[in-house]
């Protein structure tokens, strides 16, 4: 029997970006740590699931 | 949450919302639970993405206000992209599935076609979005700039100090532009290059974006390049360490969204933040030649705006698409020959050896970046025995491209 292994959102960045650089570092996220990151993740994957499909 | 648009990478894929808007990584799994179909690039070795997520087009070189460390060296007389051009390169970069383009100058503004392409952008698939210094900005041309995504106002000090960065006094103009931008449309925020001289000053202008109630606020970090690199205003060493714990007080203090740009990671890494949540929010050190690239005025494509080494002609149909998978090596292969200190360093992945343009401008472009604390610390070391060194090694000027 094959395991059927959920997807997963990697990253996320937010907003758009009017500069001649990169966004480097949103220090606002950054500040929420690892925990809230893994939380984000998982909340970002059921929502894009919910939406409609290709 | 709707998907607007979406392409297949060797990871899996990118997605972009458009609310909340944002960009997200996906892997093979999930892009395959949302109906996508299986891609070739997913059998391929991993490496770079298929094409830029963002590109910034430097619309012209040229503008009036002659700010004394502008990096594109623009004067009043500015080679510019012609409207059909900057259409061209549009089309270029929405067929390689470009999701932002960032349109800035010299003073895009003064293009009586800015809005026409912002236009074509959109109607390419294109988020347009807009850097400007708000000089000239009347009502009409703000309620024109609901086109773009995110616009910020180039503001690089308070009152005087304003001027003092800039070298003119356009500070009510600068906030002028902002209270009408404001007024039509939320993603409005502000750009505060940061330098020597205006470090102490940051604190005001994010009392400026509280008061005048804008989504962020981005610091840029100041680099030697173009008329800016006739100019001592890099960080000092103890700035360039207490610029991390600065942006994280603003946000707490001023309850406001605080970003550092992508020249700025080595600082930030310093500090050990979460490498998972820095991977998670993709916060990277130079991501030019990958994530990142820019379009200049005379058609060249390059790494970054900062940078000179041009690619491929962007004018050029097809130009951009086939020179992209195997291009901008100098870039893309630094993590894998690195020298110390980056190579032992844990955040290399991430950080990428900080600033190429940095670098370059101080002599050599594959070298780690000379403002990073670590680095500091261990050229300190190293040449500890043969008496004390200057901040920085030896700058050269990096020259703009050629007009």
């Amino acid at each position: 029997m094959k395991l059927f292994r959920r997807g997963r959102v990697l990253q996320a960045t937010f907003g758009c970006n009017p500069n001649s650089s990169s966004l480097g570092v949103d220090v606002t996220f950054l500040l929420f740590g690892a925990v809230f990151a893994s939380a984000l993740a998982v909340v970002l994957g059921a929502l894009l699931r919910k939406g409609p499909k290709q | 949450m709707k998907i607007a648009r979406a392409r297949a990478e060797q990871f899996g894929g990118i997605v972009e919302l458009a609310s909340p808007r944002a960009l997200l990584h996906i892997d093979r799994e999930l892009m395959r639970e949302l109906g996508y179909p299986d891609s070739p690039l997913w059998d391929l070795p991993e490496g770079a993405l298929s094409a830029p997520r963002e590109v910034h087009v430097v619309l012209s070189r040229k503008c009036a206000a002659g700010c004394k460390g502008c990096y594109v060296d623009a004067t009043p007389q500015g080679k510019a992209l012609s409207f059909d051009e900057a259409c061209g390169v549009l089309d270029e970069l929405a067929a390689m599935g470009v999701f932002h383009v960032a349109l800035g100058g010299g003073e895009a503004l003064e293009l009586d076609y800015l809005f026409a392409v912002a236009d074509h952008a959109r109607k390419v698939g294109i988020t347009p979005n807009l850097t400007t210094s708000g000089l000239g900005l009347d009502e009409a041309a703000a309620r024109r700039c609901a086109v773009f995504g995110q616009i910020n106002v180039s503001v690089d000090g308070v009152g005087q100090a304003y001027a003092d960065a800039r070298g003119f006094d356009g500070f009510h103009h600068a906030e002028r532009a902002l209270r009408l931008l404001r007024a039509v449309k939320p993603e409005v925020g502000v750009n505060c290059v940061v330098s020597r001289s205006s470090f102490e000053h940051v604190f005001e202008v994010a009392r400026l974006v509280k008061r005048l109630r804008l989504n962020e606020l981005e610091l840029l970090r100041f680099k030697p390049v173009g008329r800016g690199a006739r100019l001592e205003e890099e960080l000092t060493p103890e700035q360039g360490k207490a610029l991390w714990p600065m942006a994280r007080r603003l946000v707490w203090r001023h309850r406001i969204r605080v970003k550092l740009d992508c020249s700025f990671a080595p600082m930030v890494f310093w500090h050990q933040p979460s490498a998972r949540a820095a991977a998670f929010f993709g916060v990277q050190g130079c991501v030019a030649g990958d994530v990142l690239a820019a379009v200049q005025p005379e058609g060249g494509l390059t790494g970054c705006s900062f940078t000179a080494q041009v690619l491929a002609d962007a004018r050029v149909p097809g130009a951009m698409r086939a020179a992209w998978p195997k291009g901008f090596g100098e870039f893309r292969d630094y993590v894998a020959t690195a020298p110390e200190p980056c190579a032992s360093c844990a955040y290399l992945k991430l950080c990428r050896g900080g600033c190429r343009a940095v670098s370059n401008a101080h002599g050599n472009f594959s070298d780690p970046d000379p403002g990073c604390p670590r680095v500091q610390e261990h050229r300190a070391a190293s040449f500890s025995a043969t008496g004390p060194r200057p901040e920085h090694g030896p700058r050269r000027p990096l020259p703009v491209v050629a007009t």
